[in-house]
């Protein structure tokens, strides 16, 4: 009986241990279903990430490619909008206020002076397109407009081509940075609307030399800003002005001190294209005042010299001092396809001009300003001997401060008093100072 | 005087003790070149240690973000391992009527990195300037190992990249060329990969070996050492530049002061770098 016993436990025994033997085996192939399931699972969503991620990565390619031409367009630009309060009499008080188109006389007007988007296309190293068009009220124009192609062997010469600033350091001294509501009297005269078109080759030594020298040479058609803006197409006399200019730098880094100083030369001609129906308008004065009527084809000098300065030191703050020169023959024409408004008459003058300009900081916000400027539009007569208005020499005291808001809005106020040359032959409101001055407040905001 | 009165007089003269202390804190901003932010933090934390009522706070981004910040006045120093470009100058002319302040303040020499186990251990001037441009392509063509050239670089901002592209590359780098987030980071990347190139500031050449760099085919590989940086063998060797608008004054000229003097030069031999004297 206990023998039949003992076979029984045994048995039994045996049978608990398969039953967990079994049990083992089922729960470890249990779990690696699990691991696998798992695994499956995770496998699935890697390879489903990795889709998304390949997904991802191709329409970064896209944008990276549409982002990559994009960042080759520059645009940048600026508004002035600007009140203007003219203070300008007629010498018996009967006119106040400047001449305005369709009224009488304005003595202030809200003015929108600029309103320029330029357009920056950089399609590989080396090559730049710029196109910089003015919206006015009335028509669009087309200021700068121009391929420049820099040497990529060198880094030292470009070559320009279309429509650019004549090379002056006024001229190119942007507006949208210019201390002043105005350039002088001497610029907007000799170089009128500033730029021109043609070529022009630039060196610039410093960056492969070290050599702080730049050097400007260009070809001009010459008749920019003179006459109807159809006429500016094109050239109008088949001569080509030529401008040339040199700068070179002086920087004492460690005294905060930098001088920049230059010259440039501008040679060209005024060409008879036509003569006038009226026998009166084809009479011109040469430089000592003498009449002669010229023939078509006739050329006068347009020959000018000039010198200039920019000093810029750290004295309690920033500190500006700047100056031009420039002394030459200057023509003109009355012409319709020729006449710079400025210079408005059939003459041949000696000109001389210069300006010197003060500007200091005042804090981080402030800026005052201060320039007086001359242009005598006849060296060779003074007083009253000048007959007409237009040989009258003018001394201009201008005087401005600007708020900067930050780097992009700016307040201007600016006043110019223009003190003109006295004389009892060139008309009633030159026998003495005429009342001319103006007050511009000015916001600008640029991007 | 009544009790409450007292407790409220005390209570004003904490705040207003408080509220001074906070203002007479002088905070000194530095902004700029990623090469001398190690040298430019140690600079900071130890004059910050001595002078307790200083803050300066420095960071990087690239010499040309330090130059950018300093012209929209950001930023009071601007740091930078390349001299100021003559369009930074004129932009600081136009804005500030200043030709801005030049500090050089420590001497450095521009490493090339090459990994430990690569064959090649040195390169001219014309070499690197082939690899860097596309030209050289494969290591056997400058005597290495049949591989392909990987390249690690700086980006466009970083005074390093203009150096290098100036003074090596002499043109553009080519496209294929990586760039990274600091010298540090190309280090890391040439460490990784037996047939990688970077380049970067000698004080951070751990982990990889410096190449011998020679300035003409026929001239013998110098490695970049106080030594040969110093006497001007070494032929990539630069000043690093602090750039200020205007004169410092106050505490910022203090801590400049403080900077080229033999305690702040010691720290530019400390992180790696050369004094300028």
């Amino acid at each position: 009986m206990k023998k039949i016993l003992f076979t029984g436990m045994l048995f039994a025994a045996c049978l608990v241990n398969a039953q967990e033997k079994a049990n083992d085996t089922a729960i470890s192939k249990s779990v690696d279903t699990l691991k696998t399931n798992e695994l499956t699972k995770l496998k699935e969503s890697v390879e489903d990430h990795s889709m998304k991620l390949a997904g991802y990565e191709e329409r970064f390619s896209a944008l990276e490619s549409v982002v990559n031409e994009l960042s080759k367009i520059k645009v940048s630009g600026y508004i002035q909008a600007q009140y203007e309060m003219y203070d300008s009499w007629a010498s018996d008080g009967s006119q106040h206020g400047i001449p305005v188109t369709g009224s009488a006389y304005e003595d202030n007007s809200f003015y929108l002076r600029r309103a320029r988007v330029k357009f920056t296309y950089k399609p590989v190293d080396g090559v730049n397109f710029v196109l910089q068009p003015n919206f006015e009220i009335h028509q669009v124009t087309l200021k700068d407009a121009y391929v420049q192609l820099n040497d990529r062997w060198l880094n030292t010469f470009s070559l320009w081509v279309g429509q650019f600033s004549r090379p002056t350091y006024e001229i190119e001294y942007s507006s949208s940075s210019r201390e002043f509501a105005e350039r002088t009297l001497m610029t907007r005269t000799l170089y009128p609307s500033e730029r021109d078109q043609g070529a022009k080759l630039e060196a610039d030594f410093v960056t492969k030399y070290n050599v702080p020298l730049k050097l400007q040479f260009a070809v001009l058609n010459g008749n920019f800003g003179e006459g109807a803006l159809a006429n500016q197409a094109k050239d109008v006399d088949n001569g080509k002005d030529v401008m040339a200019r040199g700068v070179y730098s002086l920087k004492f880094p460690s005294k905060g001190l930098g001088i920049d100083f230059g010259a440039h030369t501008y040679l060209g001609k005024t060409t008879v294209i036509a003569l006038d129906s009226n026998p009166a308008n084809n009479i011109f004065k040469d430089v000592n005042n003498n009449l002669f009527t010229p023939a078509v084809g006739d050329q006068f000098k347009k020959e000018l010299f000039g010198a200039e300065m920019q000093l810029y030191y750290d004295f309690l703050g920033g500190l500006s001092l700047k100056s031009e020169y420039i002394r030459g023959t200057y023509s003109g024409t009355i012409h319709t396809a020729q006449v710079n408004t400025l210079f408005n008459a059939n003459k041949i003058r000696n000109v001389e001009g210069y300006y010197l300009s003060l500007v200091k900081n005042v804090g981080k916000v402030n800026e005052v300003s201060l320039r007086y400027d001359v242009f005598d539009p006849n060296t060779k007569l003074s007083g009253n001997n000048v007959t007409t208005k237009d040989d009258l020499r003018y001394h201009n005291w201008t005087f401005a401060w600007q708020y900067y808001f930050n780097d992009y809005i700016k307040v201007m106020a600016c006043y110019v008093l223009p003190l003109n040359e006295k004389s009892l032959n060139a008309g009633a409101d030159y026998k003495k100072d005429k009342h001319d001055n103006i007050f511009t407040l000015r916001l600008q905001a640029r991007f | 005087m009544k009790k409450s009165n007292l407790k409220l007089f005390a209570l004003l003269a904490v705040i207003m003790t408080v509220g001074l202390s906070f203002t007479a804190l002088k905070k000194i901003t530095v902004k700029g070149s990623d090469t001398m932010v190690i040298l430019s933090q140690k600079w900071a934390e130890v004059y910050m240690a001595k002078h307790p009522g200083t803050v300066i706070q420095v960071t990087g981004g690239g010499s040309g973000v330090g130059l950018a910040a300093l012209l929209n006045g950001s930023t009071e120093i601007a740091n930078a391992s390349r001299p100021i470009k003559p369009a930074e100058v004129q932009k600081l002319k136009s804005k500030f009527k200043t030709a801005g302040i030049e500090i050089p303040c420590a001497k450095d020499g521009l490493s090339v990195f090459l990994n430990k186990n690569n064959k090649v251990a040195e390169l001219s001037i014309q070499q690197l300037g082939d690899i860097y441009s596309g030209k050289v392509t494969n290591w056997k063509e400058v005597g290495g190992d049949d591989a392909k050239i990987r390249l690690y670089g700086r980006e466009s901002s970083s005074g390093t990249f203009e150096f290098f592209r100036e003074h090596v590359v002499k043109g553009d780098f080519a496209a294929n060329v990586q760039t990274l987030p600091g010298t540090a980071a190309i280090v890391n990347a040439v460490a990784k990969d037996k047939y990688s190139i970077g380049y970067g500031g000698a004080a951070y050449a751990e982990g990889v070996k410096d190449c011998k760099v020679k300035k003409d085919a026929k001239s013998k590989g110098v490695l970049p050492t106080a030594a040969t940086i110093k006497n001007k063998t070494y032929p990539i060797s630069r000043y690093l530049f602090m750039y200020l608008k205007s004169k410092p004054t106050g505490e910022t000229k203090a801590f400049i002061d403080w900077i080229l003097s033999p305690e702040g030069q010691k720290l530019v031999v400390e992180t790696g770098y050369f004094p300028v004297k």
